[in-house]
Parts: C-alpha cells; sequence; structure tokens
C-alpha cells in the first residue's frame, strides 16, 4: 500500500510541475499572439502620423520631466543637456537632488548659471525637507530647468517632491542616466491626447540596453551589440518583455507595471492617490497598481497605454553581483506591490485588473521561479531516491529548452520587422547564440536572485536599494 | 553509426505516446529553429540594402530637386534640362522604395519653404505623374493605404482629388476620417471646417490640435462664424471652437461663450473662463462671482487666476473671504492679488488690520 | 578686389541647407555649413563670418545657445537671424531676448531671407563706418 501511494504522490507532483510549465507556455504564447498582431496594428497607425505639428503647437499639454538624482555627479551636466533638447515646445526638467554626497549641485550651478529662487511649494504629498533649495538658470536658454536639493529620501521621495514642484498638467518620471529621443515626449504624449473614450492615467515605454552603444553630446549615434554574455542575454530578455509581453497586455488593458526608468503620468490622478509610496522598493509598479486600483474605485473607464517605439536607453549591470541585485530589489518590489493590495487579487468588483493582470503576476511573475526552484530541488530528491523516469524527464527537459530558445527567436524576428534598431552585419547570429545560451548564463542567476529576493523580504528588513555605479555614458572613443 | 540510428528508431517506436509526442515536437521545433534562423538572416540582410539604397538615392534626389529647381528658364515653361530630370524621376517612380524616397525628398524640402519654391515641387510632383500613384491608393480596400494616400494628396495639396477623396468620408476607421478632415482644412482652410457642422464623432485633443496647426500657418484668413459650432450637440466641436475663439480672438462670440458657462460639462466650463480671461472681459467675470459658490473646485481656481489680471479694489471683500481658502492655488492667486491691489492703493485704511499669515504669504511668493 | 562675406548656417535638414546654399552662393556669398550648433560655433570662432544663420531645435546645443554663446561669450555683434518651426511667442520672444537679430519661422520664403540678409549686412557696413 504504502509504496503504491508513494508512487501516486511522485506521479501527481510530477503533474503538477508538468502542467504549471504548459499553462505558462500556454500563457506566452497567448501574449506573444496578441502581441504581434497588435504590434502589426501599431505599426500600421503610426506609419502616417505627422508629429510635427504638435511639435510646435501652442496648445499643447504641458509636461514636467521629473529626474531624482543621487551622487551622479560623473554624468549629470551631460545628462541635464540631453534632457533640455527634447524635440517639445511646452515642458520643464525638474532635477531633484536627492541629498547626493557629491558635487553635483555644483556642477550643475556652474554649467547651467544657476541661482537660487524663493519657490512656494504646494506641499501635496508629504516629504523630506528642502537642503540647499529650488535654483532657475539666468540664462534664458536654459529656462526649462528647475534643480531642487533635498534631504535624502530616496528615489520615490524625490519623485514625490517632484510632483509637488511641477506645475504642469502631466509628468514625465524618469531615471536620470537615461537617454530619452527627441521625439519622446511627442510620443509618448499621443494617447493621452488621442483617447476619446477613457481616461489615459499613464503611459509606459520600452527601455532599451545601451551598453556599448555610442552616445555623444547626448543623441544616441550608433548601436552596438555589447560583448558581455550577461547584459546579451538581458537585451533578449527585455525585448520578449516589452515586444511580446507588454503589448499584449496593453492591449488587454490589463497592464501592471509602468517602467521605472522612463513612465509619463497624469499629474493630478497622481497625486490624488498620494503620490509614490516610499517604504517600497518597487514604487514604480506600485502606483500603476495604486492609480489603476483607485480608477477602478471610482468607477471611471481608464486606461494605461504603452508606446513600444525604442525611446529610452539605459545602461543595464554587465557584472553578476549588480544584476543579483537589481533582480533581488524586483523581487522584493514584486512582493510587496503584490501584498499590499492583495484585496484585488481575484475580486471581480476589479473587474480584469483583478480576475487577470494580479492573478497573472501573482502566479506567473511572483511565484513561478519558486515553484520552478521547487521543481529542481524536486527533481534532485527522484535522483537520490532513483525514481525518476529518465526517458519522459529527459524527453521533457529538451522540449522546454527548444521551446525558450524558439520563443527567443520568435522576438528577434519581431524586433527586426518592427524597430529593426541592430543593423550592424553578425548581430543576427550573435543574438541567435544569446537564445541558445541565455538559459545557461542569465536564468540560474535570475531564479537565485528571486529566491534570496523573498529570503530577504521575509527575513532581511535591513536591505535597502543597492548602489549602481555609473561607468559614465560617453565611453566613446572619437 | 547505422546501429546507432537504429536503436534511436526502435526506442522511438515502442516508446509510450507521451514519449513519441515529446520527441517529434522537439523535432518540429529544431526544424523551426533552423527554419526562422534562416528567415533572420535573410530579413537583416535585406533590410541592410534597404538602407544602403536609401541612403544612397536620398543624396542623389536631393541634387536632382535643386538642379530642376534651379534650371528653369521662365515662369510656366519647363527647360530642357528640367524636363530631364521629370523624366528620370517619373522613371525612378514605378518602383515603390524609389517613389517613397523621391515623396519623402519632396516633403523635406516643401514643409521647410514657402512661396514660389513650394509651389514649384508641386509642379513637380503632378509632372512626374506621382499624383497619379497616390489617387490609385484612394480606390483600395484596406484602410491604411486609403489614409496615407489622402494624406498625401494633402501634403502636395492636390485640389483636383477632392471628388475621390469625399466619397470616403463615412469610412468606419476613424484614421481615415481623419485624414479627409486634415485634407480638407488644408486645402480649403476655414472653409473646409463644414464638416463640424455634421461631425457626430469625437474630435480627439490629437485632432483639434493639428486642424489648428493647419490653420496657423496661413495669414489673413477670414475667420468664418463660429458661433454655430459653439451651440454644437457634439462636446468636441464646442471645444475646438472656444480653441478657435481664442487664438483668433473672436469677441463677437462673447455672449455665446457666456452661454457656455453652465454647460453640462466641467471641461467646456473652465475652457470658456479660460477664453473669456484671455478676452479680459469684466461682464462674465460679474457672472462667475455671482455664483461662485455653486461651482467646482477646478473653476474657482480658474475664475481666481482671472482675477489676477481683471480686478480692482472694490474685490477686496471677496477675496479676503478666501485668504484661507483650503486649496492652495486658491491661496496662492488671492495673496498675488490682494498684493498688487495692496500697492496701488498703498494707504488705505483697510490694508492695517490684515492677519499675519498674509504678510507671511506675500514674503514668500515669488513663485516662477 | 571683393571678398566674399561669409555666412556661417546651421541647419540639420540637408536638403534645405543645400538649398540654401546653392541660393546664397549665387548671390556671391561664401557659406560655411554646420550640422549642429556645436560645428556651427566652432565655425564661427575659426572663420568669424558676417552674418550667422541659425535653426533653433537642433540637437544637443541648441540655436538659442549658440546665440547666447556668440553674444556673451564670443561678445560678436555678428548679426544673427534664427529660424525655427516653433512659431511660438516664447520661443521667439527669448531668442531676441538673449540677442538674436531677426527671426523668420518656418516655412520661409529663401527670397525673403535674401532681402534680410542684404539689409542686415547693409545696416552693418554704416554701424561700422560711422564709429
Amino acid at each position: 500500500m504504502n509504496l503504491n501511494t508513494s508512487g501516486l504522490i511522485i506521479d501527481l507532483i510530477q503533474y503538477f510541475f508538468i502542467a504549471f510549465t504548459f499553462s505558462a507556455i500556454l500563457s506566452y504564447l497567448i501574449l506573444a499572439i496578441i502581441s504581434i498582431f497588435e504590434n502589426r496594428h501599431y505599426m500600421k497607425k503610426n506609419s502616417f502620423v505627422n508629429y510635427k505639428d504638435i511639435l510646435s503647437s501652442t496648445i499643447s499639454p504641458s509636461i514636467s520631466i521629473i529626474a531624482p538624482a543621487y551622487n551622479e555627479t560623473l554624468n549629470i551636466v551631460e545628462n541635464v543637456r540631453s534632457l533640455l533638447s527634447n524635440h517639445y515646445v511646452n515642458y520643464d526638467v525638474i532635477i531633484v537632488n536627492d541629498g547626493s554626497k557629491d558635487d553635483s549641485l555644483e556642477k550643475l550651478i556652474k554649467a547651467y548659471d544657476l541661482v537660487k529662487i524663493d519657490y512656494v511649494i504646494n506641499n501635496q504629498i508629504p516629504t523630506k525637507p528642502l537642503r540647499e533649495g529650488v535654483f532657475k538658470s539666468t540664462n534664458p536658454a536654459f529656462e526649462k530647468l528647475i534643480v531642487v536639493d533635498k534631504e535624502n529620501g530616496g528615489k520615490a521621495d524625490a519623485l514625490n517632491t517632484g510632483l509637488n514642484i511641477s506645475p504642469n498638467k502631466y509628468v514625465a518620471c524618469i531615471d536620470v542616466d537615461c537617454l530619452l529621443l527627441e521625439e519622446s515626449l511627442l510620443k509618448m504624449i499621443k494617447p493621452f491626447l488621442e483617447t476619446t473614450d477613457s481616461k489615459v492615467i499613464a503611459a509606459g515605454g520600452v527601455i532599451r540596453i545601451a551598453n556599448s552603444c555610442i552616445i555623444k553630446d547626448g543623441k544616441l549615434l550608433d548601436v552596438n551589440l555589447p560583448t558581455n554574455m550577461l547584459v546579451r542575454g538581458q537585451i533578449l530578455e527585455y525585448l520578449r518583455a516589452f515586444l511580446l509581453g507588454r503589448m499584449a497586455w496593453s492591449k488587454l488593458n490589463g497592464l501592471l507595471v509602468i517602467s521605472g526608468a522612463f513612465g509619463l503620468f497624469d499629474k493630478k490622478i497622481a497625486i490624488e492617490v498620494g503620490g509614490y509610496d516610499t517604504k517600497t522598493v518597487g514604487e514604480d509598479m506600485e502606483i500603476i497598481v495604486r492609480m489603476r486600483r483607485h480608477m477602478e474605485e471610482q468607477k471611471i473607464k481608464y486606461k494605461v497605454a504603452y508606446i513600444p517605439d525604442p525611446l529610452c536607453w539605459t545602461e543595464a549591470p554587465d557584472n553578476y553581483k549588480i544584476f543579483i541585485s537589481q533582480r533581488n530589489r524586483w523581487t522584493r518590489g514584486t512582493i510587496e506591490t503584490l501584498k499590499k493590495h492583495k484585496k484585488i487579487g481575484f475580486n471581480p468588483k476589479y473587474k480584469s485588473l483583478g480576475i487577470i493582470s494580479y492573478p497573472y503576476w501573482l502566479i506567473y511573475e511572483r511565484l513561478a521561479p519558486i515553484i520552478e526552484v521547487t521543481g529542481v530541488l524536486y527533481f534532485i530528491f527522484l535522483i537520490i531516491n532513483n525514481a525518476v523516469k529518465w526517458d519522459y524527464a529527459f524527453a521533457f527537459l529538451v522540449l522546454a529548452y527548444l521551446f525558450t530558445v524558439l520563443f527567443s527567436i520568435i522576438t528577434i524576428i519581431t524586433e527586426e520587422l518592427t524597430y529593426h534598431q541592430y543593423k550592424k552585419k553578425g548581430i543576427g547570429l550573435q543574438l541567435i547564440t544569446t537564445a541558445f545560451l541565455e538559459p545557461f548564463i542569465n536564468h540560474p542567476f535570475i531564479l537565485y536572485a528571486n529566491i534570496k529576493g523573498n529570503f530577504d523580504y521575509y527575513f532581511n528588513k535591513d536591505i535597502k536599494w543597492g548602489e549602481m555605479v555609473r561607468k559614465g555614458m560617453n565611453k566613446a572613443s572619437d | 553509426m547505422v546501429n546507432l540510428f537504429y536503436y534511436i528508431v526502435e526506442y522511438f517506436k515502442y516508446s509510450p505516446k507521451i514519449i513519441q509526442l515529446l520527441w517529434a515536437s522537439s523535432v518540429v521545433f529544431t526544424l523551426i529553429i533552423i527554419g526562422l534562423s534562416i528567415y533572420l538572416n535573410h530579413i537583416r540582410i535585406r533590410l541592410r540594402a534597404k538602407e544602403r539604397i536609401k541612403a544612397v538615392y536620398q543624396k542623389k534626389y536631393e541634387a536632382d530637386l535643386i538642379e530642376y529647381l534651379y534650371s528653369g528658364n521662365g515662369v510656366d515653361e519647363i527647360s530642357k534640362e528640367q524636363q530631364i530630370i521629370i523624366d528620370h524621376l517619373s522613371n525612378c517612380a514605378k518602383s515603390s522604395l524609389k517613389r517613397k524616397i523621391i515623396i519623402s525628398t519632396l516633403l523635406k524640402l516643401k514643409d521647410e519653404i514657402s512661396g514660389e519654391i513650394a509651389d514649384a515641387i508641386q509642379k513637380l510632383y503632378c509632372q512626374t505623374g506621382l499624383v497619379n500613384y497616390a489617387s490609385y491608393k484612394l480606390k483600395s480596400k484596406k484602410w491604411d493605404v486609403i489614409a496615407k494616400g489622402i494624406k498625401e494628396l494633402a501634403q502636395f495639396e492636390i485640389k483636383d482629388a477632392l471628388n475621390d477623396v469625399i466619397e470616403h468620408i463615412d469610412h468606419p476607421k476613424r484614421e481615415v476620417r481623419k485624414e479627409i478632415q486634415m485634407y480638407l482644412v488644408k486645402l480649403f482652410r476655414f472653409e473646409g471646417l463644414e464638416f463640424l457642422n455634421i461631425l457626430t464623432n469625437q474630435l480627439s485633443e490629437w485632432d483639434q490640435i493639428q486642424l489648428l496647426e493647419i490653420l496657423q500657418k496661413f495669414e489673413n484668413q477670414h475667420i468664418p462664424d463660429i458661433t454655430k459650432w459653439l451651440e454644437s450637440s457634439n462636446n468636441s466641436v464646442v471645444s475646438f471652437s472656444l480653441k478657435l475663439a481664442k487664438i483668433y480672438n473672436q469677441y463677437e462670440a462673447k455672449d455665446h461663450i457666456i452661454n457656455l458657462l453652465n454647460h453640462s460639462s466641467q471641461e467646456i466650463r473652465i475652457e470658456s473662463i479660460n477664453v473669456l480671461s484671455h478676452f479680459g472681459d469684466i461682464d462674465s467675470l460679474i457672472i462667475l462671482k455671482s455664483d461662485f459658490n455653486q461651482r467646482s473646485i477646478e473653476e474657482q481656481v480658474i475664475i481666481f487666476k482671472m482675477m489676477e489680471d481683471i480686478n480692482e479694489v472694490s474685490d477686496i471683500p471677496f477675496l479676503l473671504e478666501h485668504i484661507n481658502n483650503m486649496n492652495f492655488d486658491i491661496k496662492v492667486s488671492v495673496t498675488k492679488i490682494l498684493k498688487k491691489l495692496k500697492n496701488s492703493e498703498a494707504n488705505d485704511s483697510r490694508f492695517i488690520t490684515t492677519d499675519i499669515e498674509y504678510s507671511e504669504k506675500t514674503s514668500l511668493i515669488k513663485a516662477s | 578686389m571683393n571678398t566674399s562675406k561669409k555666412i556661417v548656417l546651421a541647419e540639420d535638414n540637408s536638403i534645405l541647407a543645400l538649398l540654401l546654399k546653392y541660393k546664397l552662393e549665387k548671390e556671391g556669398y561664401t557659406l560655411l555649413m554646420a550640422k549642429d550648433g556645436k560645428e556651427a560655433i566652432e565655425l564661427i570662432e575659426l572663420h568669424n563670418p558676417e552674418i550667422i544663420l541659425t535653426d533653433i531645435m537642433m540637437p544637443f546645443v541648441s540655436g538659442l545657445e549658440v546665440i547666447s554663446y556668440v553674444r556673451n561669450k564670443l561678445n560678436l555683434t555678428t548679426p544673427i537671424i534664427v529660424f525655427s518651426s516653433s512659431g511660438q511667442e516664447e520661443m521667439v520672444l527669448n531668442a531676441f531676448n538673449i540677442g538674436a537679430t531677426d527671426f523668420m519661422s518656418k516655412p520661409f520664403s529663401p527670397n525673403e531671407l535674401i532681402i534680410r540678409i542684404k539689409r542686415l549686412l547693409f545696416n552693418k557696413t554704416i554701424f561700422d563706418k560711422t564709429w
């Protein structure tokens, strides 16, 4: 009897893992198919849009770019200059120096002829107080720039200060070291102005990886594929997520995340929900969930838009230590957000947000790595107990691996047929090779970081944001 | 080797169905992967070649265009050199890639230049027969092709195509209808706006901005009577005409706009207040102050902003009522206005008893 | 010997630049071309032109910065004509505040540009002669 039941249990557990894997594969396929159709539709729609008209219009809405900065002295002047040269008429740039311990502020004051001004701030969201104060330029060429120096409070707190200060209707929250292409504001504001049947509360963009790309004077001159395999794997990962994932979620109006590196928000609503949460490390995801929840509760028809054009380029971690720290933080952010808003999970009152988006994130983003690692451990357990049906296991593993590779290659092809950013010869082959290697080079570390993140979340409350070592974007040799 | 092969076949034949399925799928996947990799390589080669060709042709056509523009010898005559270029371009236009490059080159210049050169470019567009390709697009069944055709005809101001364009006016796709609207406005300016009379769909902000930008490029316009649009049942049409009123200073429509102060949509009410504020109209301010408390907070903020420009001493009691208003923007506005009035009425005794908060605020306010 | 007057043109639209170059060279001027603000500043420092023509919205170093640099750092009184597709009042006022001499909004007529250039150069010659 004992042997039979243990055999049955083993079978059941195996079926569970297999079923889970197939459901995951199915969900990726559904999202990919929807994304491909949406991409085609978007490209068609946009092939004859003329952005130039709105470029010079006096009635185009006002946008504030808010960029928190902490110890960014290496690049801050360059980054600000690049932000000031965006091709949009009605915007300003708010740099929030979040209690930096270096000379970022002095550098800015010198480069842009800044002077301190008196400025009454409408503290709709409580933040840490100002330190040196608010600065503006005496040179009319830089009149779009506002620099705020405040006590350190973290990224969310700095963004909230920006929200308080901004006099404009929309805010673009970005990472200060992101390179924004000249037409980014134009393209991102479009959904807010185009949609007539619902209110667009936020728009998210695509983050492209700038490692090894040549950026000179704030302009993207040349796109190269970095040699570092870890970064290459991330490029594939981002492409999969953005091209074949988020595009579908945007169509289903189920987008739960807008990249913290570049997102455009309706300021009034962002303030209405209380701004960013300073107690979470996943503030970019958390505020979107909260804003969506707010709109659902108010029963106002709304939309979170998504622009798939490559508009924002940023550096990705190129060594394992920082990579793991980053993914660790993302994991904790996801856990915190899902936990904070668990009320909406499987709750029909929140419609697709509660019935589709939340459960999907819970199962396939938050729990999946844990299930996967458990599966691996279980497999090892079976090996030890000589209970593995090797022919099944082997066939299954090979198939799963081939599926991952196939999915990545479909992603690469989608990228070629849509935005084709990697034009140079030889990159095609390199990307395909990366597709074969990524499951071994990146994936195990992502799993590890995820488990560590779970561990840190539950048992290690002291952990903070972690430092990103700035290498300097202008590595271009002349 | 052959043994291995037989072993694999035997293994496969005697495996349970599931394993057969798994391995068969793996083989299928592998074949697809190989196929897609070849396809990927093919796409990349083709795209790279396209880029190279584009760069070369772009330069060439730019030079051709400049040569065409400067080898003319009269106003209406076509010189020999020009005819050569026209024939050459007509020939190239047969290839869709080259056609695209030629058109984008023509537009790249035409958008920046006005006057005789712009007209010459337009003529060239017709002489080379490019216009026919665009007209042909109007007959397509695909919406994006139709829309592209209309757009091109609008960019080159081809009035002759009007009848063909109008045929699509009730097209189900919003993008097509929008291109038609822009065509009408671009070619017929304010008369092209007649469609507003019967428009039932919403004009998005994006659409409105684009239409206004097209209109603003024309000088010395005779502005039509916008009052009928102000009374439209389509809120987006009302919103658009309010923008027209503001940009073209349509004081005559003032009374109609005042009526809109009681419109059901808050956005329209706010836009109306903005326009009246721009006009500097005192009558409307009196009306707004009289039913001030029934208005929403957003409207109240705008009303105070209006008062920053239109204010007089007799407003002071009203202002003092709101000096401690909960809303930050209102407080700032009120303080600004009181400060202005104070500077012009330095000896007025009413200011001796202002509260401390007020004087603190005035010393702080030097907002941008 | 009539040394031809030098004009620095900063414009990133290649065909417009070509057209203006052709037209202005036909009128007898020497054209120095720049694709962005930085190149423009380099050319101005090197050649000290009689007139500067610049677009406002250029990558990285904008036209406004070019004007500011010429007026404040190089302390030149060279006439500067600015053109831009942005017809916004603020942009125009800014340009004049920083020191632009004249402003033309796009789309503009190249013939008119030439008339204005001639007028500015004529005024400048008179001005220089009087001092």
